[in-house]
């Protein structure tokens, strides 16, 4: 159930709401078509799909691509080879019924003998389907061929017998679920077999499946527009097939029942005006196999026996007052053709908001040329609105009401569109307790405002206006907002009442102040007026309020979240750069270097000092190994110093820690003997 | 046993590639979507939408959404990729699928099309709202605009919306511009404030309100301006990416194909902007546009090509990393200006903006700031419409060793010269000491 409402609501969506307008096929199917249907190296892929697209230009009369050439071997080589599959056999004869290759007749004739012999071993719907209808396909396309059926009532019989009580037929004699599928293909067959018996068949046959066609069409569907179809619940071993290709089966078989058979079919034109009208609010299918079947289905309409229905269709539904348009309608068949004489007429015309009738029994001008009647809503008086126009059509031949299905009353919605003017507009603010005016302003609501008022909270705003149509009566737009947007973006959206004429609306701030969450500050003010039928629908910024509320009690709302723009998440952040520690403050290098020289004046003083003093080096041991020790003992003093110098310039530590300990020990060892050397020199001196 | 083998094997094959995995950079290609129709013949009124997908090479499984045999897992292995919810009215889906399994889908990092209308079910609303999206709660709503409308000689209640106001990302809509407006026919929803992750792509114009156009209006409608959104996206922060329309309509063949003309402007475009928007918007929510992915994060001191185990404090070092972008086939240098990389510690001390290659490769270099500890390189990319990028990588930071210090200080010159004269006096202060006589 949820999948029918499903395409009941895909219906109604893809055409206007409420009482839908179907349109004929159009120019909108053939480029669709062309889109569609594409050749690739001059084929359209398998058999099935050559049909489908060869059917449908020929249908639509579309003549842009000729694949006779590169298609035509392929059909001579498969109907020459009698494909086993009996499928493929068809779809090869069904291409060869529109392309028309030259084949040899005792080819036809052939297969046709091998055809009929199959037909009287046939067992399943399916092979009685693809049988008669290939039977068929070479009788229209080799009339000399002999394809009678000779025992066509025995077939005729055990087709009937897979028939169920609820009009529903079986797809064989094992399967246990009857399918509306399976009945459309089944009344095709028969139809098939009809034509191709050679002696009458029993007239009683034929009523029964005319009676089960009856009973077919109790089980029809219908959407709320008015459209009818048939659908199979139940998904069977053949796949299931969705409501558009269960209908088209279903279309096709009657119809090429009802002509074969002599009398008519007892259908209301009714459900063919409402399985018409399946078909064409489907609109324009985006895929090739859709658009096939409704093209299909819909020339199946278009000349059948039962009764041809009338699309009664309106170019235009919104009519614009200032554009003078003229209410148009057009009556089509199917698709698109000119339908017999006719005249629309209009029942009633009323205002669907009161539902007050403004016009009545009014006959449309048919021009003579095309199919258009049309009406002068201008000279009518209609004022602006939304009305519901229902019309019924007329056919001058009383010959063709029989024939013809126009499906009584139909209503359609449409919108009259004017210029409304605004008038009188005033912008005031009121203080409170007395009504006395604090300061008043003219609106120029056409033009630009920029307003700027203040006002506390125990003063009113009022805003006021009128708004007439055309015709100088007033009017209700369905949009009238007054909008206080605040500068933290809160925003208020209040309805202008209207009040007799006038619209009229007071803000009392006094009672709007828990509304405004307590916000002071900068309220800008923004007049939305709109309606379907208005053709200057606006939206201005009137200026701004500067309003001054009360603090915030503790308890206060707090205003909601706003949203937050997107561009201010995500954008790069400001770069930062590390700040290092600042360095030391040093004294300029000049004068650290002028202090260096200046430490190493005392080194010199203390040279000159010396040779002023007469020092002298007489002390020096005279014999050769305590001078050896003596040097070398200042040698390695010099060297610790220089080890120091070393450690500063380049050493570490460790390095110069190692290397003073064993300078140590060389300087203790030769220390000891200078020092042992010059102390016994100086005994022998003093004993001496 | 040979027999049972090759059964096996071949069990395996026919298994493998219904086993499948969310977008991932290692298996980003062989995508399975399930969508979920209220009725087959959405399948062949949406068929543009569908083929796009199918020609860029999504495998699509439909599946009416009250077919007893839906199910996203088997064995605990997600089986699609993807959910197209084209299913407004389902009140419940079949199967054992429900809000809790499609909340779980999304977490798992899988995306997610949801397309409402006029008549949305409560399970629809309720998998929205989880995506932060509230859909206006009156059910004959419809957003109506007397000002931005499509202008069309048999819609006159101005619902079929012509809208232009798009967000300003190139990422999500595509670099080519969309000249032609979008129309819309829909419901209208708002997204939660609270929830940063959600996006508005199409919204609606300032004079557009959310109503019952049959009825008349005494209250004000709860939503109005441009607050209403038409079509949003969500990015979660698994990178699962959302899709919510208003409107079932948006994606059908029908307003693909037909011409639009806004309300008030004088130019007719031939085709709607709606095949492009959605198509591009599409390819967005399926990862062929704004994915990326970084690799090869590296770092070294300035002169070197080795990476350090620890910096020093003032070091001068360069950071590098390759981000790439698929692009629905390959991975792509992704190029732009804006990629930044932190030096972390608690808080950045260091942000820079790396400079690109416009090969993919991004890099800078700058000075360790002079606090030791342990640090982090940090990469963090949002950017609106792309996947996120988090990475860090850890360093620690010590400071100067004994030996790295300034070794010779002018201002310390005089001491070192009144050392060295001390010496060199005491040197010979020794030998005059010793031997004068």
């Amino acid at each position: 159930m949820a999948r029918n409402l499903g395409f009941l609501f895909l219906i109604l969506s893809l055409t206007v709401c409420q009482a839908a307008i179907f349109e004929p096929v159009s120019d909108k199917h053939r480029s669709a078509a062309l889109h569609l249907f594409r050749p690739v190296d001059g084929t359209f892929g398998s058999f099935e799909e050559s049909y489908e697209a060869l059917r449908t230009f020929e249908i639509l009369g579309v003549k842009e691509f000729d694949i006779s050439k590169s298609t035509c071997p392929l059909v001579l080589k498969t109907l020459e080879a009698f494909p086993p599959s009996s499928k493929d056999l068809f779809d090869a004869l069904r291409v060869n019924h529109i392309l028309r290759c030259e084949v040899e007749a005792d080819i036809f004739e052939k297969i046709a003998s091998k055809l009929q012999t199959s037909i009287k071993e046939a067992s399943s719907l399916l092979d009685f389907y693809y049988g008669v209808q290939s039977l068929g396909l070479i009788k229209e396309q080799s009339p000399e061929t002999n394809v009678q059926l000779s025992d066509a009532s025995t077939s005729f019989h055990s087709i009937k017998s897979l028939s169920q009580s609820d009009g529903r037929w079986l797809f064989s004699f094992g399967s246990a679920e009857s399918s509306t599928y399976a009945a459309g293909l089944a009344l095709e067959t028969l139809a098939g077999v009809i034509s191709l018996a050679s002696s009458e068949l029993d007239q009683s046959m034929i009523g029964t499946v005319k009676s089960d066609i009856v009973k077919l069409f109790d089980s029809i569907e219908r959407y709320d527009d008015g459209s009818l179809y048939f659908d199979d619940k139940l998904l069977d071993t053949h796949g299931h097939h969705g409501p558009l290709s269960t209908t088209s089966a279903v279309v096709r078989g009657v119809t090429s029942f009802s002509a074969v058979i002599s009398g008519k079919l007892n259908l209301p034109g009714d459900k063919i005006l409402g399985l018409a009208r399946f078909f064409l609010g489907i609109g324009v299918p985006g895929n090739a196999k859709d658009l096939f079947t409704q093209i299909d289905s819909v020339a199946c309409l278009e000349d059948n026996k039962v009764s041809i229905p009338l699309i009664l269709s309106l170019p235009a539904t919104v009519l614009s007052l200032t554009k003078k348009d003229q209410l148009k309608v057009k009556v089509n068949t199917v698709l698109g053709s000119s339908a017999p004489p006719l005249t629309v007429k209009l029942v009633q015309a009323f205002s669907s908001d009161n539902k007050i009738p403004v016009l009545e029994n009014q006959e449309l001008n048919a021009d003579p040329e095309s199919s258009d009647h049309s009406l002068d809503i201008l000279s009518s008086n209609i004022d602006v609105g939304k009305y519901i126009f229902s019309f019924r059509v007329v056919l001058h031949d009383s010959e063709n009401k029989k024939n013809y299905a126009t499906g009584g009353q139909t209503q359609v919605p449409i919108f009259i569109t004017g210029f409304i003017n605004v008038d009188s507009s005033e912008i005031a603010i009121l203080d409170s307790d007395l009504g006395s005016i604090e300061t008043k302003q003219k609106l120029d609501l056409s033009g630009k405002t920029s307003l700027s008022l203040s006002a506390n909270h125990l003063q009113k705003l009022s805003l006021h206006f009128e708004l007439t149509t055309p015709h100088g009566n007033s009017f209700h737009p369905h949009q009238v907002f007054l909008k206080l947007s605040h500068e933290s973006k809160v925003e208020h959206v209040f309805v202008v009442g209207k009040s007799g004429k006038h619209f009229k609306i007071i803000l009392d701030f006094l009672g709007l102040v828990e509304k405004f969450y307590y916000l002071s500050g900068k309220y800008d003010l923004q007049l939305t007026v709109g309606d379907a039928a208005m053709e200057n629908s606006f939206l201005i910024v009137l200026g701004h309020v500067e309003l001054d509320l009360p603090q915030a009690p503790e308890k206060a709302p707090r205003p909601p979240p706003q949203l937050v723009d997107p561009s201010s998440i995500y954008r790069p952040k400001p770069e930062i750069t590390h700040i290092f520690r600042a360095t030391e403050k040093r004294p300029p290098q000049e004068l650290s270097l002028a202090f260096s020289c200046l430490t190493v004046l005392p080194f010199f003083a203390f040279l000159i000092g010396l040779l002023r003093l007469g020092v002298n080096l007489k002390n020096f041991p005279s014999s050769a190994l305590p001078a050896t020790f003596a040097l070398l003992f200042h040698c390695g003093i010099a060297a610790v110093l220089s080890l120091y110098l070393l450690f500063w310039l380049k050493l570490d530590l460790f390095t110069t820690l190692k290397a003073l300990g064993f300078l140590g020990i060389f300087l203790l060892f030769v220390g000891h003997r200078t020092l042992s050397h010059l102390a016994s020199t100086s005994t022998k001196l003093k004993s001496a | 046993m040979a027999m049972k083998l090759s059964i096996f094997v071949a069990l395996i094959a026919l298994l493998l590639p219904l086993l499948s995995t969310a977008f991932s950079p290692e298996t980003p290609t062989d995508r399975r979507i399930l969508v979920l129709l209220d009725d087959q013949s959405i399948k062949s009124s949406h068929s543009i939408f569908f083929k796009s997908f199918q020609t860029r090479g999504y495998d699509l499984d439909f599946r009416l959404a009250d077919d007893p045999k839906i199910s996203l897992q088997r064995y605990g292995q997600y089986l699609y990729d993807g959910l197209i919810l084209f299913s407004p009215q389902a009140k419940r889906f079949g199967g054992s699928l429900d809000l809790a399994g499609v909340l779980e889908f999304v977490d798992s990092g899988r995306d997610l099309v949801i397309a409402a209308d006029g008549a949305a079910s409560d399970l629809i609303r309720d998998i929205s709202t989880e995506c932060g999206v509230d859909f206006d709660v009156d059910s004959a709503a419809m957003v109506i605009d007397h000002t931005s409308y499509a202008v069309s000689k048999t819609d006159g209640d101005h619902t079929l919306i012509a809208s232009d106001e798009f967000i300003q990302s190139d990422v999500i809509l595509g670099s080519e511009k969309i000249e032609a407006p979008v129309i819309f026919k829909g419901i209208a929803h708002s997204l939660n404030p609270a929830n940063s992750l959600v996006l508005k792509v199409l919204s609606a114009s300032p004079s557009a309100y959310s109503a019952n156009p049959e009825a008349e209006l005494s209250s004000p409608p709860s939503m109005s301006g441009s607050s209403i959104s038409l079509v949003s996206v969500v990015q979660a922060r698994n990178n699962a990416r959302i899709l919510i329309s208003g409107s079932l309509d948006l994606f059908s063949d029908r307003l693909f194909g037909s011409g639009v003309q806004k309300a008030g402007s004088e130019t007719t475009f031939e085709k709607s902007g709606n095949e492009q928007f959605v198509t591009e918007l599409s390819k967005w929510v399926f990862h062929e546009r704004g994915h990326l992915k970084a690799v090869s994060i590296q770092h070294h001191k300035v002169g070197e090509v080795v990476e350090p185990a620890m910096y020093r404090i003032k070091d001068e070092l360069e950071f590098s990393v390759e981000i790439y972008e698929w692009s629905g086939k390959s991975w792509q240098p992704y190029v732009s200006d804006d990629v930044q990389v932190q030096f972390y510690m608690m808080s950045p001390y260091v942000l820079k903006t790396l400079s690109t290659n416009q090969k993919g490769l991004y890099s800078t270099s700058f000075k360790v700031p002079d606090v030791y500890g342990v640090f982090q390189f940090k990469v963090e990319y949002h950017r609106l419409g792309y996947t996120g990028l988090s990475l860090s990588k850890q360093i620690p930071v010590r400071p100067f060793r004994h030996n790295e210090y300034e070794r010779f200080i002018t201002t310390a010159f005089p001491y070192y010269g009144g050392s060295v004269s001390m010496m060199a006096g005491f040197f010979v202060f020794t030998i005059v000491y010793l031997y004068n006589k």
